[in-house]
């Protein structure tokens, strides 16, 4: 422990994971602030990070269950006790010849997580653990420019240049995702004269700053960009000069055949948007110095590969790929090795839990993640049998939360639980430790040592930072991290020879010349400060298979899927008489939707700090329809679920949308499970009712459903 | 007339409330195990306004604090003399020692900012930060804000900073010592 004083650590009250400073006195964490070496901002739910620190709900020992699964009934036991029942069933399973039959569901806070090294030196698993959200985007760029994946990674909005547009579709940087400098740096740019164009069925609080906000029908980005593709070819404003030196011989061509009858107004009909709007978009684009897009909710659309693809090809005609603006290709810092390094499973060979009605369309995607929604299926199927959780919560804030649920609780005919052992890493109640055989008190990023490299960090692209206790653990909590490296150590003393977590960032640090004591003497950070723009000038090619930008993606071929498609994803373009409504469920800055931390923090789940309240957001015109007014109860319903909420009326949202906010439900713990606050994942069955067209686009349906509301 | 103020820019104020809870931890208004929703005290609010039909919607957000006022309603209402205007600084400072408990500035104060604790029966709220202000830091809220929506300094300096950026100052919002602006 450093003492008393600012003490630089990382955030961990969502996954930007932002560098900070946290003010110790007398062993107690009082304030919080961001770390100024890193541009630092910290929003409202790293402020409020204490209060989960300090909230007398944390769990603090190990606990077995005791009663049924999802009765939530439990027993205090020992860590000894805890090591022993994974590791005898990780051993049973091994020996039985189905160690891949185990997943683990995490953020792995880099590719070097001593988690993933687990998951890896079990001997394979079977590719349901990870939760995710924006892998058609990573898909995208790495199919078309071969840009390493950048989850979460922002354009730099601190470099748009006078007159550049930042386009925002579907996404929301003021609530602080990918770091909590974002917003200001959006703001800054405008007042350098950039431009904000937020397209978006619910005006929120960028739409509130932006120059221009478009309405758009939900899963509609794909046509959008389509339209102004098909513009910017058809009428010679695309950049000539890049694409014929950068662009795969003949994809010209072939996009511009792809795109003929795709114009703005043939679009317009698709997204909603006029097409002289589209038009209007098209033109700025063509004559701003730079362009860029953030998206994160309209890639999470059954389309989301279709968009994945336009967006990559309105970034390469446009010409803004890693220029001052525009898409930053990340770079990867050479973080050493922890030899010697278990083998990682062959996906392929192992297979994936993808189970639509022909399962080899799919697996042409190449998905290195899937959502845990696949893991109910796979338990179903008898492929998973042993499942942890870290910093992630499938029994609620996961499509087809209700599926996942159900499955963990399906019985053999012996009447054993089929998925043999369910452990849970929480530092407080979470909805899925609910169905926990096993809870394992976790730490906070104020107890915990933990190094965060994080290529895909906003400020400088690629970094290591420093997460360090700066107050003693509470009770007996453990940092999962710590656990699985200790478990590790009984299981497979070969991958884990080296002392314990801090030892192993040492090693990986070392390939920076770093170490966790230079690192923190040097305040916490190490970077190399820049990432350099049009490094594939430097570079003479991308990293593609062809050296060139790929708009036409061949890998496809033998499922027709080499240009992207304008349609809406299946889940709106069916059922709309009977589910009139699309549900629009959006994130605000006061959820971590994942994490219980933020859904039972006393500071973020009060009216003036925080967010108290999740109705739904109707138009006055389709309330007047409906026959209701602010405040009435309404019944809504999916094809797999219903909730019961009161309704709120508002101009900001688009007519035939409903909103509602993602990650409330929660029925543990004495903050989150007041009122009657409703989850949207009981309404988003899951990926499997539109698998059969998913399974071509590449899509997973996270957040698309169609529902009917009534009073 | 001496006066420390806060420049409050709705062209940059999105409304997160980051601000609020920095105060509330800087200040030890919250008791993390045991304070629930509803009952926390706190020296800022957000407010907002929206105008339009959908799609020409306009929406502003901006804080309320303390508002360090000229003729302070608050302290006028205070018998025991609690509340002073300090000559220094011009910031409206509460003695816990004096406060009996009456609630009479809570009652008085127009912009409805003033904190009551029942527990121990007495009144509090925003000082500007006194004690970080007089040692050359800002406050808290200026220090955190998310967008640098906040800017701390002598009122006049402000204004003329305002003037300066194109941005008019919102009179509607407060005539006192916290400056709120906008660009036209
Ligand atoms: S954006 Fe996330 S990591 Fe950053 S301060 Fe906020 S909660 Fe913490
Ligand atoms: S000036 Fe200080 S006391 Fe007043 S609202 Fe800001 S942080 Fe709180
Ligand atoms: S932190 Fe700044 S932007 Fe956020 S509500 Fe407070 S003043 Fe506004």
């Amino acid at each position: 422990m450093s003492g008393d004083g600012w003490i630089p650590t990382v955030c961990y009250q969502c996954k930007a994971e932002c560098a900070i400073l946290a003010r110790v006195e007398g062993g107690v964490v009082k304030e919080v602030k961001g770390n100024p070496r890193a541009r630092g901002k910290a929003c409202v739910k790293g402020m409020a990070g204490i209060t989960s620190l300090y909230s007398n709900e944390r769990l603090k020992y190990p606990m077995k269950r005791v009663g049924e699964r999802g009765s939530g009934e439990f027993e205090r036991i020992t860590w000894d006790e805890a090591m022993d029942i994974m590791e005898t069933k990780l051993t049973e399973l091994r020996d039985r010849g189905e160690a891949h039959k185990f997943t683990y569901s995490m953020f792995p806070h880099s590719v070097t997580d001593p988690k993933w090294r687990f998951v890896n030196a079990c001997g394979g698993f079977i590719s349901t653990g990870l939760p995710h959200c924006d892998s058609a985007k990573i898909m995208a760029h790495m199919h078309t420019f071969g840009c390493f994946p950048n989850h979460h990674i922002a354009p730099m909005y601190y470099a748009v240049p006078k007159g550049g547009l930042m386009i925002l579709s579907g996404r929301h940087p003021f609530g602080c995702l990918d770091d909590a400098c974002v917003p200001s740096h959006i703001l800054d740019a405008k007042e350098r004269g950039a431009k904000l164009i937020v397209i978006d069925p619910i005006f929120r609080a960028e739409a509130a700053k932006a120059d221009w906000w478009i309405p758009i029908k939900p899963g509609g980005d794909a046509a959008l960009f389509l339209g102004v593709s098909n513009y910017l070819l058809a009428n010679d404003l695309y950049d000539k000069e890049f694409c014929d030196k950068w662009v795969q011989e003949g994809d010209m061509d072939g996009l511009k055949a792809h795109l003929k009858d795709m114009t703005p107004e043939a679009m317009s009909k698709i997204c909603g948007v006029p097409a002289g709007d589209i038009i209007k978009l098209a033109r700025m684009a063509a004559e701003a110095p730079s362009a860029c897009i953030d998206a994160f909710k309209s890639i999470m659309y059954g389309n989301g590969m279709d968009w994945g693809h336009a967006w990559s090809i309105f970034l390469v005609i446009t010409g803004n790929l890693d220029n001052p603006g525009g898409q930053p290709l990340p770079e990867i810092a050479p973080m050493a090795p922890v030899e010697p390094v278990p083998p990682a499973p062959d996906v392929t060979e192992l297979g994936y839990h993808r189970t639509g009605p022909d399962r080899s369309q799919f697996d042409s995607y190449k998905f290195f993640l899937q959502p845990t929604w696949y893991a109910a299926q796979a338990i179903k199927d008898d492929t998973l049998k042993v499942f942890f959780a870290s910093e992630c919560n499938p029994a609620l804030s996961e499509m087809g939360s209700g599926e996942w649920r159900k499955a963990v609780t399906m019985k053999d005919e012996n009447g054993d639980y089929k998925l043999e052992l369910l452990v849970v890493t929480e530092i407080m109640p979470s909805e899925t430790m609910k169905w926990a055989d096993l809870v394992l008190p976790d730490q906070t990023n104020f107890e915990r040592w933990e190094m965060l490299y994080m290529p895909w960090w906003y400020n400088y692209g690629h970094c290591a930072a420093l997460c360090q206790p700066v107050v003693e653990p509470i009770g007996e909590s453990r940092h999962a991290n710590r656990v699985f490296i200790d478990l590790g150590k009984r299981m497979f003393p070969e991958y884990f020879a080296f002392k314990d977590d801090v030892d192993y960032y040492d090693i990986e640090l070392a390939g920076v010349g770093m170490s966790v004591k230079k690192l923190q003497e040097n305040g916490g950070l190490w970077s190399p400060g820049t990432v350099g723009f049009r490094k594939y000038e430097d570079a003479g090619k991308f990293n593609t298979p062809s050296g060139k930008i790929e708009l036409k993606w061949n890998m496809y071929k033998d499922i027709g899927r080499e240009w992207p498609s304008p349609e809406l994803p299946l889940e709106y373009r069916r059922g709309e008489d009977e589910f009139p409504f699309v549900l629009v469920n959006f994130r605000t800055i006061y959820l971590n939707n994942t994490g219980a931390w933020s859904q039972n923090n006393a500071q973020l789940r009060d009216p003036v700090s925080g967010l108290d309240a999740n109705p739904c957001l109707l138009n006055p015109i389709d309330a007047e329809r409906l026959g209701v007014k602010s405040g009435d109860v309404v019944t809504m319903e999916s094809n797999s679920g219903q909730v019961k909420l009161p309704v709120e009326l508002t101009e900001k949202i688009i007519p035939g949308c409903a909103g509602i906010i993602h990650g409330f439900g929660q029925t543990m713990g004495k903050v989150a499970c007041r009122g009657s606050w409703v989850s949207d994942n009981e309404l988003i069955s899951d990926a499997g009712t539109t698998l059969d067209e998913q399974d071509l686009r590449g899509g997973e349906a996270h957040v698309t459903t169609r529902v009917r509301i009534y009073k | 007339m001496k006066q420390l103020s806060i420049m409050v820019d709705l062209d940059r104020c999105i409304g997160c409330k980051t601000c609020i809870v920095a105060c509330r931890n800087h200040h030890g208004l919250i008791d993390h195990e045991y304070d629930m929703p509803g009952e926390i005290p706190y020296y800022l609010r957000v407010e907002s306004k929206s105008e339009g039909k959908f799609p020409e919607i306009k929406e502003d957000s901006w804080v309320v604090m303390c508002q360090h006022c000229k003729k302070t309603p608050c302290a006028k209402g205070c018998e025991e003399g609690a509340i002073t205007k300090d000559v220094q600084t011009g910031i409206v400072l509460f003695d816990r020692e004096k406060c009996t408990g009456c609630g009479e500035c809570v009652e008085k104060c127009p912009y409805k900012v003033i904190q009551f604790n029942e527990k121990e029966n007495y009144a509090h709220k925003c000082n500007l930060c006194y004690d970080r202000v007089t040692h050359g830091l800002d406050p808290v809220c200026v220090e955190t804000c998310l967008t640098n929506a906040l800017t701390f300094g002598e009122k006049e300096i402000l204004l003329m900073q305002a003037d300066a950026a194109g941005k008019q100052v919102i009179k509607k919002l407060s005539a006192q010592s916290i400056v709120y602006v906008k660009t036209p």
